[in-house]
């Protein structure tokens, strides 16, 4: 058997690094939105528990906003898309922007 | 679970949740009206299409996905503003549907004052949908009065017979019904 020897297309260093780095998604604080809303929201949606939510809530209460999830961009963008149909007013960026 | 409101209490929710329903329902700009300017006008909603909405009220429900990336904030739009306001829309629907139901619940009651009661269940489908459009009719009525953190004293310092002070009373009474639900829901 004769192997062709082949060639490894090695990947652009800036498309590896666009790949690997995570989205955050972002939800900020409103006058409009119940506290215990919100917290029921980041349990339902993301299945967080109780105090985690409550947490979290409380962080965008307090410091204006939190990051409440993290991951691809295609996943970042279905969970703002949720937290918009939610009421929630929420947007997404790279990790560490 | 079972919900008790006064008549009056129904009627001016089918009200509101029917003016939201028209509001969120796709806007005149996506149709054949797309050159009738009175249309754009009565719609509420800037002529945008799919652009970012100019009544405030349309870009609180719909707002942007990114602070700083105009180009991606609206090929995100373009892809999700449609399915956002026909899911808005039908939880709206599921919710005048139920106060529809009721309605006929009060006329069993001999009592002038029972009948002015209206029991409405709801299962866990209908729960959702109050909730959600609990939160879109406080979303628009907050956003029409320019609500902000901690303004309580304001509208309380507004005359009995300033207009803007029963809306927010509205905002109010819809506030505590979202979280009594809130609290059903999580018990």
């Amino acid at each position: 058997m004769v192997t062709a020897p082949v060639e490894l297309e090695r990947p652009d260093a800036d498309e590896v690094t666009a790949q690997e780095t995570p989205w955050v998604t972002v939800v900020w604080n409103d006058p409009v939105n119940l506290m215990s809303y919100v917290t029921y929201v980041f349990q339902t949606y993301f299945g967080y528990a109780k105090k985690k939510a409550e947490r979290l809530m409380l962080d965008v209460h307090e410091k204006g906003k939190a990051a409440v999830s993290s991951g691809s961009r295609e996943e970042m963008e279905r969970d703002v898309e949720a937290m918009h149909s939610y009421g929630l007013w929420a947007t997404m960026q790279k990790a560490g922007d | 679970m079972s919900a008790l409101f006064h008549v009056v209490e129904t009627e001016l929710l089918a009200s509101l949740v029917g003016q939201l329903l028209e509001l969120v329902r796709d806007h005149p700009t996506d149709s054949e009206h797309r050159d009738d300017p009175l249309a754009a006008v009565l719609g509420g909603v800037g002529v945008d299409d799919p652009g970012r909405p100019s009544d405030p009220v349309l870009l609180r429900l719909f707002p942007d996905a990114y602070r700083d990336d105009d180009e991606a904030a609206s090929d995100f739009r373009r892809f999700t503003e449609r399915g956002l306001r026909e899911k808005k829309a039908a939880f709206a629907a599921t919710v005048l549907a139920s106060l529809a139901t009721a309605d006929q619940a009060g006329e069993a009651y001999r009592d002038e004052q029972q009948r002015e009661k209206v029991k409405i269940h709801l299962d866990s489908n209908e729960a959702e949908a109050w909730l959600r459009t609990l939160t879109d009719l406080r979303l628009a009525l907050g956003t029409r009065l320019g609500v902000e953190e901690g303004d309580e004293d304001h509208w309380e310092a507004l005359a009995d017979d300033d207009p803007r002070r029963h809306v927010h009373d509205v905002y109010q009474w819809l506030g505590f019904v979202q979280e009594t639900l809130v609290r059903a829901l999580g018990s």
